[in-house]
């Protein structure tokens, strides 16, 4: 997203990232109890991460956060006058560069093509690469770690296995086959 | 919901936040909602609605851990 920032700053185009609460607290990096913990993270975070973008905080109860669904990693793409133009439950840079050129052809070309916009869902899809998530979880210490498993345990057994028609059920996708969904 | 709630000290994780996410958050050609916000750098705050007036914004919600 970084990248994605540097490319289309000259197309007036304004990447920010906004600090939640922690997703996955641990020893090193805590839940927030005030305000100076998330600066504290959050700066910890930029200069770990190297963040260029402008970084904003939420309130301490995250109320911008939980409006926009609370979810750990969401983007949107919002245009002028407010528009929502995309949103999505995770973060994957080539889907969002795929819907920012979308947004900003509409935005170029609207007038002169007398395009109206509507209402549209799709699904996206990325890698996960489960190496270097391990690695921000240990980096956040040894409950990160535990409470994670912890997660994967108990809902071992609501997760079908992938199959060659049905992809991997992670949080946000919602795909039920008709057994699981009672034959309908 | 309380920030104690919020800021929990132990994640358990869920699909159920998700879900609402598809139903309940702003959807798509809606209005995006303004909150005020703390820019890290300076301390100022902001309101939400100020990083789009003038153009396209890309908005990433996220934390360190």
């Amino acid at each position: 997203m970084e990248d994605l920032h540097a490319r289309y700053a000259d197309r007036a185009v304004r990447s920010v990232f906004i600090y939640t609460h922690e997703a996955h607290p641990g020893e090193n990096y805590r839940h927030h109890t005030s305000m100076d913990d998330k600066r504290a993270n959050a700066q910890a975070f930029v200069d770990h991460s190297n963040i260029k973008r402008e970084m904003f905080l939420d309130d301490l109860e995250g109320s911008a956060h939980r409006t926009y669904g609370g979810l750990p990693n969401m983007t949107w793409i919002v245009g002028r006058g407010g528009f929502i133009h995309y949103k999505s439950a995770w973060t994957n840079s080539a889907d969002v560069e795929d819907a920012l050129n979308n947004v900003l052809d509409f935005q170029e070309n609207r007038i002169k093509n007398q395009w109206i916009p509507f209402y549209s869902e799709r699904s996206a899809w990325s890698a996960r690469p489960m190496d270097k998530f391990q690695e921000g979880l240990e980096r956040a210490g040894p409950q990160a770690v535990t409470d994670y498993q912890g997660m994967i345990e108990r809902n071992k057994a609501k997760r079908a296995p992938p199959s060659e028609d049905v992809a991997p059920r992670v949080p946000g996708n919602f795909y039920k086959t008709e057994e699981e969904d009672g034959g309908k | 919901m309380s920030a104690t709630d919020y800021n929990y000290d132990v994640f358990t994780g869920g699909q159920e936040d998700f879900l609402d996410f598809a139903m309940h958050a702003p959807k798509v050609t809606m209005r995006a909602p303004s909150f005020a916000l703390e820019e890290l750098a300076t301390g100022e705050t902001i309101e939400m609605k100020d990083l789009w007036k003038k153009g396209v914004t890309v908005i990433e919600f996220g934390s360190f851990t």
